[in-house]
């Protein structure tokens, strides 16, 4: 079996998990009181249906990808990362300092460019955190990246009545974003979709084509085999834990700067967490992660409708698409582990001779 | 008297292969009389350890039969509880206590007649009966973490013991312990037998097994090499027998033209010094010379540094102090300047410090060149198509199959993996060589290979190193043959013969 075989069966079951996941909200949704279809035709129509359906799926998805990006990475080389929603909060908060408070004055030029990689410092920051900690301390990155969220969440609370807050001091939010901070749009597509598109091939050829993509790999494929290799494992997990948190950070600057234009409490409905589930129904591969998180924007776009046109609680749509992101990411992993060969070899000498 | 008494275990025709056609056992008889101590003899790989995980119903065999105390037992039906029930228990080199808990809670977790309530006050009296009738001194109310070495022994056999073992394995039981703390492990282990338990006794010490067993069977190479009564074998016969001595030599040309003395050795060990994993696995102020065109080997049984000594050459563990010389000049630790120095080098293990499953011929081909090889990786890009043509003529000048470039390297069998290995590491002509364990798992066919490449190498004036824990390697192929015992290194003497060496490998003698 070739690799691109194993490509054909990735995406088949990639489909596969898909079509569990919609019969099991339909199974849900029975099983909660609501009839199925109708719930699901508004699902299809605020998703799919229309031109401003579409849009709403793309603008969902476009945190999604950046942050599935970011964590499929990690995930690749054995850094498991679960903090893309605190480093997606930290990048919009970063973001929104520089637009709100440091650059207010500056022109689109400036301040548009430093909206952006405010957000992507951010993000870098939190994932290296993370990063140094293991790379020194041997901290575990699943602890400390699932922490860093939880002050991520406060850090972004405690500015928005604080430090960032509006000048009307009405409400826990920020000033709305000077129009040199926004990025440029045609109607509601921003800017920030494209370079997230662009992130994803990025993303790819640095995985296969360069040098640090292949230590990164087998890294995660072989972390002993690679120190043989002359690759230290720590100083990847460090490089990889950097750039994924400056993937989120982008997703969250592109958030507040493209479709928001302003910092508010809860202003990531769990993108970070998703994402995990958009990275795994992708297999990891970076190219993936584009159907992938417009699979889980399209989800997040229906649910809405569902509630509108279908008047299913939010709720339970919640319920729903927690189940959908379940089973799907479940099914896609689950059939996928390698069987046989080498790994089975050492399993068996393993088990071979300890006297 | 052993072996006219009753049987309490047999196994019969016993044959087991985990990977295709390298089978761990082939037909072994073993047989455990009622209240003997027998020892199971035989090297690293022999297939003791599989033997026994047979017999506890952790390895389910490909053919062979069990009879329990007369009764026949099916293996399909036979896994560890069953064995439990049948009076079997092992003692296992890692503790298999909760070190938290104290003794006596430990006995009571898994107690069978608890299995719903944790009531340790009711296994205490349990507990105490059994110690005092065997006499074991163990500390019942002291958290598992704060015993020594020699009382966490005592307990984890109490609670084999416990669980109604009438047939006790103990693997390599006095590998951790004190010269005092044996003496008192056989003084159980007699009471044990008096009372009319079997004990299978796993070791490779000579001196230890003639000491406590009543009969020894000796594994070489998955066959029982002979089952011998204590009394008319010597630590000599066993030696020999375990060792063995029917490997046909390879034909090796003449020493080549040696360097002039002048010159500084290729490779150089200079008071080198490293931690290890266990005591008796630190490195101790290594010397050593190997000069060009010359094959140095390193005997010894396995956690006595050959781990550690590896991965100091291979560049990932650190010295503490000392270091290596190449064409004698200082090499910084390191994996990658170590390779820049000049030195190759060949793993037996594949699996976690060779080669990468998941990744492709390709890919394998050149993982060690991600920082420096030009050939593959320019300004910080990697030429994938260059590396498919390099292992395109890899796999078909060293007979690799399959010889897809793009093919997993995890479906290769092991002998293919490793002559990737081997292409990998000598394509270069490196005149530095570490080999280690370089033919482990490998069929006969696959080994030949793998030695004629060193032999080659050699020839061409290579400086080569082999450390291996097959002693039969090290005499076919080395000029010269040190052992590294306890992490330092013992001489052996010229002509010395295969009881001998072995001797000084299990520690028994200093030459």
């Amino acid at each position: 079996m070739n690799r691109r075989d194993e490509r054909l069966i990735d995406v088949a079951r990639a489909l596969f998990a898909i079509g569990l996941a919609l019969a099991a909200v339909a199974l849900a949704l029975a099983l909660l009181g609501f009839a199925p279809g109708p719930a699901l035709s508004a699902l299809a129509r605020g998703s799919l249906g229309s031109s401003a359906a579409l849009t709403a799926t793309v603008l969902k998805s476009t945190p999604l990808l950046l942050t599935g990006l970011g964590v499929a990475l990690c995930f690749r080389c054995g850094v498991w990362n679960i903090g893309a929603e605190g480093q997606l909060l930290v990048g919009a908060l970063c973001a929104t300092a520089v637009a709100t408070r440091f650059l207010t004055d500056a022109p689109a030029g400036v301040l548009l460019p430093a909206v952006v990689a405010a957000g992507a410092l951010g993000g870098f920051a939190v994932g290296a955190i993370a990063g140094a900690l293991r790379a020194s301390r041997g901290v575990s990155e699943v602890i400390s990246t699932i922490l860093l969220n939880f002050v991520a969440i406060q850090l972004v609370a405690l500015a928005v009545h604080g430090p960032l807050q509006e000048a009307a001091g009405a409400y826990p939010k920020s000033d709305p974003f000077p129009a040199a901070a926004l990025l440029p749009a045609i109607g509601r597509w921003h800017l920030g979709i494209a370079i997230a598109a662009l992130l994803a091939v990025a993303t790819e050829g640095l995985l296969f084509r360069t040098a640090v993509g292949f230590r990164m790999r087998a890294v995660g494929l072989a972390p002993r085999a690679a120190r043989f290799a002359g690759i230290s494992p720590e100083r990847i997990a460090l490089f990889t834990l950097g750039l994924g948190g400056a993937l989120a950070g982008l997703a969250g600057a592109f958030e507040v700067a493209g479709v928001t234009g302003q910092l508010y409490e809860g202003i990531s409905p769990g993108h970070g967490y998703t994402a995990i589930a958009v990275a795994l129904l992708a297999k990891l591969h970076p190219l993936a992660v584009i159907p992938s998180a417009l699979f889980f924007g399209a989800l997040e776009a229906g649910a809405g409708a569902m509630q509108r046109e279908a008047g299913v609680p939010a709720s339970v749509t919640q319920i729903v698409q927690g189940i959908a992101i379940l089973v799907s990411a479940t099914f896609a992993v689950a059939a996928g582990r390698r069987r046989g060969g080498m790994a089975a070899g050492a399993a068996a000498d393993a088990v071979e001779e300890t006297a | 008297m052993h072996s006219a008494a009753v049987s309490a275990v047999r196994l019969r025709g016993i044959t087991k292969a985990f990977t295709r056609n390298v089978p761990v056992l082939r037909s072994v008889d073993f047989e455990i009389a009622a209240g003997e101590i027998h020892s199971l003899l035989g090297e690293n790989g022999a297939g003791k350890s599989t033997l026994m995980n047979v017999l506890v119903g952790l390895v389910r065999p490909d053919a062979g039969t069990l009879v329990v105390a007369g009764e026949p037992v099916e293996f399909a039906a036979f896994g560890p509880a069953r064995a439990a029930r049948c009076g079997i228990g092992m003692v296992h080199q890692h503790s298999a206590l909760v070190p938290a808990m104290t003794v006596v809670e430990n006995f009571a977790f898994g107690d069978p007649d608890g299995a719903l309530l944790f009531r340790p006050a009711r296994s205490r009296s349990a507990v105490q009966a059994l110690a005092e009738r065997f006499d074991f001194e163990v500390p019942l109310d002291r958290r598992v973490e704060d015993l020594s070495v020699g009382e966490r022994q005592r307990a984890e056999i109490l609670r084999v013991l416990g669980r109604g073992a009438r047939v006790l394995i103990l693997d390599e039981p006095t590998s951790v312990l004190t010269p005092g703390e044996i003496l008192r492990l056989f003084e159980s282990l007699r009471r044990l037998r008096e009372a009319g338990c079997s004990v299978v006794f796993i070791s490779h010490k000579l001196g230890e097994v003639e000491e406590i067993a009543d009969r020894v069977t000796i594994l070489r190479r998955g066959r029982v090499a002979g089952v011998l009564d204590i009394a008319e074998a010597d630590a000599r016969t066993l030696g020999r027998k375990m060792l063995g001595r029917d490997f046909a030599p390879l034909e090796r040309a003449g020493r080549p033209s040696v360097a002039a003395a002048s010159e500084p050795p290729l490779l150089q060990l200079h008071g080198l010094s490293a931690p290890g994993a266990t005591e008796a696995s630190r490195l101790r102020g290594l010397e050593l010379a190997v000069g060009a065109g010359e094959i140095v080997g390193v005997a010894g049984i396995d956690g006595n540094g050959q781990r550690e000594l590896e991965e100091v050459l291979a560049g990932v563990r650190a010295p503490s102090a000392g270091g290596l010389r190449i064409r004698g000049e200082a090499v910084a630790p390191g994996a990658r300047s170590l390779r820049a120095a000049g030195l190759a080098h060949l793993s037996g293990d594949r699996e976690t410090s060779g080669l990468i499953a998941g990744f492709s011929l390709a890919e394998n081909l050149i993982l060690k060149g991600s920082y420096d090889d030009r050939r593959f990786f320019r300004r910080g890009c990697l030429d994938l198509a260059a590396a498919r043509a390099a292992a395109r003529d890899v796999a078909a000048r060293y007979d690799v199959t399959p010889g897809d470039p793009d093919a997993d390297i995890a479906v290769l069998s092991g002998g293919n993996a490793q002559k990737l290995t081997v292409a990998r590491e000598l394509d270069g002509d490196p005149e530095v060589l570490v080999a280690v364990n370089p033919v482990r798992g490998l069929d006969v066919g696959a080994a030949r290979f793998v030695h004629e490449r060193l032999i080659e190498r050699r020839a061409a004036g290579a400086a080569i190193l082999l450390i291996s824990t097959e002693l039969d390697e090290v005499t076919a192929l080395s000029d010269r043959i040190v052992a590294l015992v306890r992490g330092a290194f013992v001489p052996i003497p010229a002509g010395a013969d295969r009881a001998e060496i072995g001797a000084i490998l299990l520690g028994e003698a200093r030459a």
